[in-house]
């Protein structure tokens, strides 16, 4: 596979400005909020994570584990138009900083749009929401850089006091901004993703500060793997870039396949505001018939609402 | 001389008659540390109660929580909700001592909820779930709260002998089992101490939870 000389993307004034429409509405929205006794928050959260298989290779030769300290920060508006509706907005801005592999280093904003019905009075009736997120993501490593969509449906209900749960189905877009194949006539948007889920998840108080939460999901669509050179993921793929991240010989490829991700989180209150988290999740994705790759990823997060 | 002995005799009958008393209350949970919010009502043996006049109780919104969380009234108290936060509330009860509702609003509602039925109204808010707050509903006029170290006081008592008992948010078991006679005939101030076992305050958690997005 040769390497071809990249080529800058062509802006896109259609999409530019439809982004300028979406943040303007964002914008008249929170400026009205204030006379409608909205309900504003802030968050920050901010710890490290560990991801032992950063490439999500097969090959433990291609395996990349690396830690990153990451900073997150949200401001957000909620309204009630009755007693059993809820609407919320939400900007966010992320960050990480990796260790090792710079060129995962990740600056994010975006935002999120949720609205959520309770049918009935009370705090154990059951709940629906919908939720639209968007957000670009700027790496250092620019085959990465681009922007996400994700529509989430969800319904729950709280079951006793200290147990709820809840389960919904997903629909992600990544749209890569930079297309730079290595191969005549393939893709080289690597990492341009699409993908459908479901998942479900329960959290449960053991005592007023403790409480410990999972969540299981499935989700089926494109999956990106960085490997050095392999012909069975070549022929599999169907978009490969070179991916100089994790070192000149490593290429990233876009295969259709199935990740079943378990994460368990234990969150401790340290107050109203504030809270230590410590979650671990696995995931393990099937490409194909002969490519299965696991990844897990440990987190610790300290997290503040105002 | 028999007249004002006479006097005399009228006079001490009716001091003692009309001798304020006051039961002391200490109460703790089966490690030792003081209750706070703990509901102390006496109830007279001989069933005769005498009800004041009720004045308008209060229980506020402030910072999304109720204040105060525990709120003790004599039965037929009416009740005002103000919100002062600047957000709106929905507060409901579906407790079987009093099921109200007042939909979604900001400022202090123009009517106060009269609270007709002794026992306990559990209060919530429909936006914010984590809010809860307790009315106990007295059908006594002689009760109190204990503060922070524990301890109450019911003053102006009657001398009479009283049944007592406590209740608590958290109080496992039944009110009734902790019932205790207590006469206060001929004592200016009686102590009382109870020992509570408390369950665990489980209440939604308003505190945040850290979560971390992967990628695919």
């Amino acid at each position: 596979m040769d390497a071809q000389p990249s080529v800058p993307p062509a802006r896109r004034p259609r999409d530019a400005a439809r982004a300028r429409a979406a943040a303007w509405a964002l914008a008249m929205l929170l400026c009205g909020a204030g006379q409608a006794r909205a309900e504003w928050f802030y968050d920050v959260r901010a710890g490290g994570l560990y991801d032992d298989n950063l490439t999500r290779a097969q090959n433990a030769a291609d395996e990349r584990g690396d830690g990153a300290a990451t900073l997150a920060a949200a401001g957000g508006w909620f309204y009630a138009p009755s007693g059993g509706d809820g609407i919320t907005l939400t900007f966010e801005a992320n960050s990480e900083a990796y260790a090792r592999f710079r060129g995962l280093n990740l600056v994010s904003i975006g935002g999120s749009a949720a609205y959520r019905h309770k049918f009935g009075l009370g705090r154990d009736v059951p709940w629906a929401s919908i939720t639209i997120s968007a957000a670009h993501d700027d790496y250092r490593s620019d085959i990465r850089d681009g922007d996400r969509l994700e529509a989430r449906l969800e319904v729950g209900r709280r079951l006793t006091d200290n147990f709820d749960a809840s389960f919904g189905v997903a629909t992600d877009r990544r749209f890569a901004r930079n297309d730079r194949p290595v191969v005549p006539g393939i893709s080289g948007k690597a990492f341009d993703l699409r993908g459908q889920s479901v998942f479900a998840r329960a959290a449960y108080d053991i005592t007023d500060r403790v409480q410990v939460g999972g969540r299981a999901s499935v989700r089926r669509g494109d999956v990106e793997s960085t490997t050095r050179q392999n012909l069975d993921i070549f022929l599999a793929s169907d978009a490969i870039a070179a991916d100089p991240t994790f070192g000149s010989d490593f290429f990233a490829y876009r295969l259709r396949g199935t990740t079943a991700t378990a994460n368990a989180t234990l969150s401790w209150a340290l107050s109203e505001r504030s809270s230590l988290n410590v979650s671990y999740a696995v995931a393990r994705t099937s490409a194909y018939d002969d490519l299965n790759y696991l990844s897990r990823i440990g987190t610790i997060l300290l997290a503040f609402r105002y | 001389m028999r007249i004002l002995l006479g006097l005399a005799l009228i006079a001490l009958t009716g001091h003692a008659a009309l001798a304020q008393h006051e039961i002391f209350a200490t109460i703790v949970d089966d490690k030792g540390k003081p209750v706070a919010d703990a509901v102390v009502v006496a109830v007279p043996a001989d069933g005769g109660l005498r009800l004041p006049t009720r004045r308008d109780a209060v229980v506020d919104q402030v910072d999304k929580e109720f204040t105060p969380k525990v709120n003790a009234i004599l039965v037929g108290t009416p009740v005002i909700f103000p919100n002062h936060d600047n957000v709106r509330h929905h507060v409901y009860s579906f407790s079987p001592a009093k099921r109200f509702e007042l939909p979604l609003y900001a400022g202090v509602p123009t009517q106060p909820v009269v609270f007709d039925t002794p026992g306990v109204v559990v209060l919530g808010c429909n936006i914010h779930d984590w809010m809860v707050g307790y009315i106990y509903v007295s059908e006594s006029p002689y009760f109190a709260k204990t503060r922070a170290d524990g301890k109450a006081v019911i003053a102006d008592l009657p001398a009479k002998s009283y049944v007592v008992r406590v209740w608590h948010p958290q109080l496992e078991g039944g009110e009734a089992a902790t019932k205790r006679s207590v006469d206060v005939t001929g004592k200016r101030r009686v102590d009382v101490e109870w020992t509570l076992k408390l369950k665990p305050e489980l209440r939604v958690r308003r505190s945040p939870v850290g979560e971390h997005n992967g990628h695919y």
